[in-house]
Order: C-alpha cells, then sequence, then structure tokens
C-alpha cells in the first residue's frame, strides 16, 4: 500500500533557533500516526516539512522510497488540513472540494462526481453550494477534510485539526476521524498537543520535545510503558519521586526517602540515583496503620481532596516530602479523606516504575531540563 | 411580578433630580453627568459647520442667476449647462481641464494599483536584510512634504541628462510619473493591511492543493485581495484628481491644465463667473463619491470574504453599525 513514510535525521533550523533537531522515524502505510507535544516542540515544523512548507535544513523524507524533502508542495500526492482550516471564502463548498481536481485537469463531470463523492463521505450532500462562512466550525471542519480526502492522496496531514472547536465537538469528531481513516485506509498523520486526541485516536503516537522524538510506540505503550522522564510527565500526572535504585534478583529496589520499595517495570538494570514514577490511578490509599502489611507502602497525609464527579483527587504529602496525586474510582463512599487524614501510599510493585536518570550524553540532559520546566 | 416594575416611572424620580435642570440653568444643563456630554457636542458641531459652510456656500454659488460668485441673484443652473458658450460643461478652458484631470486619474489608477499590488506583495514576503528598511522606507513618501517632492522631481526630470530621466517630458508624461510616485505608497499600505489579515494559510492550502505559486496568487490572492484593491483604486483616483503642487510642477502648458490647477489660477480674478464654482463642486463631488465608494468596497466586501463570520453579519453591515 502507497503512503510509507520516512524521516531520515530530518532537521529545521530557523536562523539561531532549532525548532527540529535530527528526527528519525517511519511512519507506516495506512496507519494513524500522531506527533504530540507541547507547544514548541517542533510538530507542526516536522509535518510542514512534509508538506512541503518548509524546506529542511537537512535531512530526508521518503514518501514511498522517493526522497521528496526538495520537492515544492504543489507536486507532492500530500495533502493538509489546515489548523484554521484555510477555506477560500470567496468559493462555494463545491468549488473548494474540486479545487484540487480542476489544477489536475480532471474532466469536469469526473470532478462533479467525486466533489458528490467526498461531501457525501463526511455527511454534507447538500451543503455544495453554501460558502464556508455559512457553514459551523464542525461543518467547516469537513469540508477541509473532503478537499484533501478528494484528491486520494498517500498522505493525509491533519495541523490540529479539532483544535478551534468546541468540546462536545472535538470528542465527538475525533471518534468519527478516526472511522473515516480506517475507511478510506490513507496514512494520516495527526499534530496535537493533547494527550488524549493522540491516544484516543493514533495507531502510533510519536511524543516530541525540543526538536527530537522521545519515544515512538501505540497509545499504551507510550502511557503504560514511558522510556523517559519527559514522555511519563507529558502524558497524565506521573508522580515523579527522586530515588536510589540498587540492582536485585527478580527485579529493583529503590529507596524513596528512608523507605525501602520494590519497583516491578521500567528500567530495572538501573542503579544509583533515579526516578521513579506511579499513574495516580494506580496507587491505592490505605488505613494509615495497615502500611506495614501491604509493603510497598509509604506514610503521608491527605493534603487537599478534588472532587471531580467520577473519581477523587487525592494530593497526598508524603513523610519523604514529596508530593503524589492518587485518583480513587468514585464508588459512593468518598469520604474518609479529609484534610490532615494520616494514610497509607500503597503503591503495587507492578505500577512503580524506574527511569534511569542516567546522562551519558548531552541529549538526556536537555530532555530532563525539559522535564523539570515543563 | 415583570420587569418593568423595577424601573422607576419619571414621576417617582425625586423632585431635586427631575428639577435640576431648570434651577442650575445654562451651566447645570451643560454640566448635567447623566445626560449628553452637551459641551463637547456643542463644540463639534461648531467645527463642522465652520469647516463646512464655506464649501457649502461655494456650491451654492455655481447655482446663481447672476455673473456674480458672491451675489445671490436667484437659483439656476446656467453656469452648469444652461449656457451654451460659458457653462462649466461648454467653455472650452473647463472642460479641458475636466478631462485632463480625468485622463491623468485613469492613467495613475491604471499603473499605481498594479504596481502597488507587486509591491506589498513583495514587501509581504521579503524576509531578512533589508526588508525591514524597505517596508519603512515605503512610508517615506506618505510623510514627504508634497512640495519637496515635486521641487526635486522637477529638478531631477529636467536637469538630468540621463537615461530614464531624459524620456520623461514636462507635461502629461511628468504629471503622470509624479502622481503615480507619490499615490504608490498609499495603494501599498491598504494592500500590506489586507494581506497581512488573510495571512498565508490561503495561498498555502492552495499551494497544497496543486496550485502553482502563480495559480495560488491568480485564483485565491487575489479573489481574496480584490476589495482592497478596488478601494485602492479609489483612493488614488481621489488624490490624482485632488493633487495640486505635483501635477502643477509638472505640467508644461495650458493643455495640461487640471481641475485644481484651474481653480488656483482663477478663483482671485474678478472675471470668473460662477461655472467656477461649478467646477470646484465637480471637484469636491467626485472625491467625495470615490472616497465613499472605497470605504464601502473595502468594508462590505473585505466582510464578504471574510472566513469567520456568517450571514448575520450582513445584516450589520448594511445597518453601518460596525466598520
Amino acid at each position: 500500500m502507497a503512503g510509507e513514510v520516512e524521516l531520515r535525521a530530518l532537521r529545521k533550523h530557523f536562523g539561531e533557533a532549532i525548532a527540529v533537531d535530527g528526527i528519525d522515524a517511519t511512519i507506516i502505510a495506512g496507519e494513524f500516526f500522531s506527533l504530540l507535544g507541547p507547544s514548541g516542540c517542533g510538530k507542526t515544523t516536522t509535518l510542514r516539512m512534509i508538506g512541503g512548507f518548509e524546506r529542511p535544513t537537512s535531512g530526508e523524507i521518503l514518501l514511498d522510497g522517493v526522497d521528496v524533502a526538495q520537492t515544492p508542495p504543489h507536486k507532492r500526492n500530500v495533502h493538509t488540513v489546515f489548523q484554521s482550516y484555510a477555506l477560500f471564502p470567496h468559493l462555494s463548498v463545491t468549488d473548494n472540494v474540486g479545487f484540487g481536481l480542476r489544477r489536475r485537469r480532471t474532466p469536469k463531470p469526473e470532478i462533479k462526481r467525486l466533489v458528490k463523492e467526498a461531501l457525501e463521505l463526511v455527511e454534507l450532500g447538500g451543503y455544495g453550494e453554501r460558502r464556508p462562512s455559512q457553514l459551523s466550525g464542525g461543518q467547516q471542519q469537513r469540508v477541509a477534510l473532503a478537499r484533501a480526502l478528494v484528491l486520494r492522496p498517500a498522505l493525509l496531514l491533519l495541523d490540529e485539526p479539532l483544535g478551534a472547536l468546541d468540546a462536545k465537538i472535538r470528542r465527538q469528531l475525533r471518534i468519527e476521524l478516526k472511522a473515516l481513516q480506517e475507511e478510506v485506509g490513507i496514512t494520516f498523520v495527526f499534530v496535537t498537543h493533547d494527550q488524549e486526541e493522540a491516544l484516543s485516536m493514533s495507531d502510533r503516537v510519536a511524543v516530541m520535545s525540543e526538536g527530537r522524538i522521545e519515544q515512538i510506540g501505540t497509545p499504551a505503550e507510550v502511557y503504560e510503558d514511558p522510556a523517559t522522564v519527559f514522555v511519563a510527565d507529558f502524558l497524565g500526572v506521573s508522580n515523579l519521586m527522586e530515588a536510589e535504585a540498587e540492582r536485585v534478583d527478580g527485579g529493583c529496589r529503590v529507596t524513596v526517602g528512608d523507605f525501602p520499595l520494590r519497583a516491578g517495570c521500567g528500567d530495572l538494570e538501573a542503579s544509583g540515583p533515579v526516578k521513579v514514577v506511579a499513574r495516580p490511578e494506580r496507587i491505592e490509599l490505605v488505613a494509615a496503620e495497615s502500611c506495614a502489611e501491604h509493603g510497598n507502602c509509604l506514610p503521608g497525609m491527605v493534603e487537599r481532596t478534588v472532587y471531580l464527579g467520577t473519581s477523587l483527587q487525592v494530593m497526598v504529602r508524603l513523610a519523604t516530602g514529596a508530593q503524589l496525586q492518587v485518583s480513587i474510582t468514585n464508588t459512593g463512599d468518598t469520604g474518609g479523606f479529609g484534610q490532615g487524614t494520616p494514610v497509607g501510599v500503597h503503591i503495587p510493585v507492578d505500577a512503580l516504575r524506574v527511569l534511569a536518570d542516567r546522562r551519558p550524553g548531552p541529549e538526556e540532559e536537555d530532555v530532563a531540563e525539559a522535564a523539570t520546566a515543563a | 411580578m415583570t420587569v418593568t416594575d423595577f424601573q422607576p416611572s419619571p414621576a417617582a424620580a425625586p423632585p431635586s433630580q427631575r428639577q435640576a435642570p431648570r434651577r442650575g440653568g445654562i451651566f447645570a444643563w451643560l454640566r448635567n453627568p447623566w445626560g449628553q456630554p452637551r459641551f463637547l457636542v456643542g463644540v463639534t458641531w461648531l467645527y463642522l459647520a465652520w469647516a463646512l459652510v464655506p464649501v457649502a456656500i461655494a456650491i451654492l454659488f455655481s447655482f446663481n442667476n447672476g455673473k456674480s460668485r458672491s451675489v445671490w441673484q436667484g437659483f439656476s443652473i446656467r453656469w452648469w449647462w444652461g449656457n451654451p458658450t460659458q457653462s462649466v460643461f461648454h467653455d472650452p478652458s473647463y472642460t479641458s481641464a475636466l478631462m485632463h484631470s480625468l485622463l491623468l486619474a485613469g492613467l495613475d489608477m491604471a499603473i499605481a494599483t498594479p504596481l502597488g499590488v507587486l509591491l506589498a506583495l513583495g514587501l509581504a514576503r521579503w524576509r531578512g536584510r533589508g526588508s525591514g528598511a524597505a517596508n519603512s522606507l515605503m512610508l517615506i513618501p506618505l510623510v514627504t512634504p508634497e512640495i519637496v517632492m515635486a521641487v526635486s522631481l522637477f529638478v531631477v526630470f529636467t536637469q538630468l541628462a540621463v537615461l530614464p530621466f531624459t524620456l520623461i517630458k514636462l507635461g502629461t508624461t511628468a504629471q503622470v510619473v509624479g502622481q503615480v510616485t507619490f499615490s504608490l505608497s498609499y495603494v501599498v499600505v491598504i494592500i500590506r493591511s489586507r494581506l497581512a489579515s488573510i495571512g498565508t494559510q490561503y495561498e498555502e492550502a492552495a499551494r497544497d492543493l496543486g496550485a502553482s505559486p502563480i495559480q495560488a496568487v491568480r485564483l485565491v490572492l487575489v479573489p481574496l485581495l480584490m476589495p482592497a484593491i478596488l478601494s485602492s483604486t479609489l483612493i488614488v483616483f481621489a488624490l490624482s484628481i485632488d493633487d495640486f503642487v505635483v501635477t502643477q510642477y509638472m505640467s508644461s502648458n495650458s493643455s495640461t491644465t487640471t481641475i485644481p490647477m484651474y481653480l488656483y489660477s482663477n478663483a482671485r480674478g474678478g472675471t470668473s463667473t460662477p461655472a467656477l464654482n461649478a467646477l470646484a463642486t465637480i471637484l469636491v463631488a467626485v472625491t467625495l463619491i470615490g472616497i465613499v465608494l472605497a470605504y464601502l468596497l473595502y468594508t462590505v466586501l473585505g466582510k464578504r470574504t471574510a472566513t469567520t463570520e456568517g450571514g448575520l453579519m450582513a445584516l450589520t453591515e448594511l445597518s453601518g453599525m460596525e466598520g
């Protein structure tokens, strides 16, 4: 299947500023691939280089094996859904969708048929005569999709296409967009800073920071098995704690403050100073007295409780001084966690992850800085 | 209980408030902090009268039945049309000035507008060394005293015996070149601001969909710029029709006399008839029409091609609530 992209040592400098700092990635044909990261991480610049709007400083962009890095955008079979949609306000919806076909000198009856099909695909069958300004944000977004998809691109680029919509429509379009991608089978490269969006739609996610890719993997991999402190921190609350690691058989012993714990995942080969993380939803709160029986338990005190409806967010100040966030599912009984209540924080062995704090090269140093800055 | 119950009726207001204007006299009436800013409104009306009444009187006297331009002798259109030799549309010295003004305006529009669009596009895209300076220098013609520009151009066209200046002869050619020189900046400023609000996204989208750089400009950017192009054309028209200093310096003989030049050389003489007032009225009218059309085209068309507004905007546009 066409639509495979390979980025090789891709770099982009804007004067002194380095926007993209040597990226290597392979995007498999037909997959929904997301570039996820905070603003300024280089994800949009990467997308614009794939689209042809920015010329790489160095590196290659292989589209089905052919380097297109020096090809202007109108000669690439790659189309973009822009963040602001960029629908031509002086043209009707039909003429917007037919714009690319006319550039290809497609015969008129053929254009008419393809435009009609494309509009039906995005469920805007009767809207052809309208102007973009007469459509809602969600409808405009669909027109932008139809305008790009009608050209049967090898690759569709989406630059935060849901960013301008309100939360409810955004959630709905998320599902529709994923279904649409599966239906047309075109490779989608999706740029977003919203981790929920990236996790819910993508086949694979590349987490970016400071112009580099931190980790590429399935949503479950990057969330459950973050490779770096940055990824752990960016994908939800990660409860980072400083610790000392010591290698033992069948796992890793870490000491947080004065408390020994066993860690079951992450970089179990590590020793010396490390960071450990545990997801808020994997931590259990137990009575302070029963802490010892549970094992892998840290004493602490409830500092603040936030009621979120489906769950309860409890901030716990550990005896070590660190603060942990714990998420408790609302099962009806949400009492007992008043401010100042002493509790035991039980972190199951397989929920405690070791992230090595080694600093072999300058690359990882930057990452750590980014993580602390974020 | 309905909402209207909350609004105190006039009778319910305390008597001291109701009678405040009468008791305080004219100063309290002016000072009323809840009402209109009456003093400021008064000053505004005074100024408007001061500025507009003389023009209105000049226009009125173009309809005078007598030969005088200062003593009213009844209404007539003889100086507009009725008099077969001396009316503004029959006397050759008037019609020649009118036609020459329109010729210069037409040539100025035809040259300055497309050239200005190209300059604006160039300035918008030019990045790096020199672009900032060029952007600022573009504004200099707007603030240069016109007499300085006129004298400089005069010297260059008459004294410098090098190409291309030797090709520019005083008369229509020099007048057009002079007018284009100073009106170009206005076009650039108008087109630039429109370009800035359009942004690069539409052009990029066109490129993305397979349009070459030139096609993207022709098929997307120019239609989006059209309101600004039309309105800057009309601004150029108004500038050209109105211009005196540069046009005067660049002129050669009586055949290159424009309306403002004719008015200047005849207004003080005692021999002129109210046809001169008619000529002045024509100048006022065409300038005004040009400016109003430019404004309407820019706002109404500009909004129609804007991206976000819905159909409701058309109503507010027409009622003049916006802009």
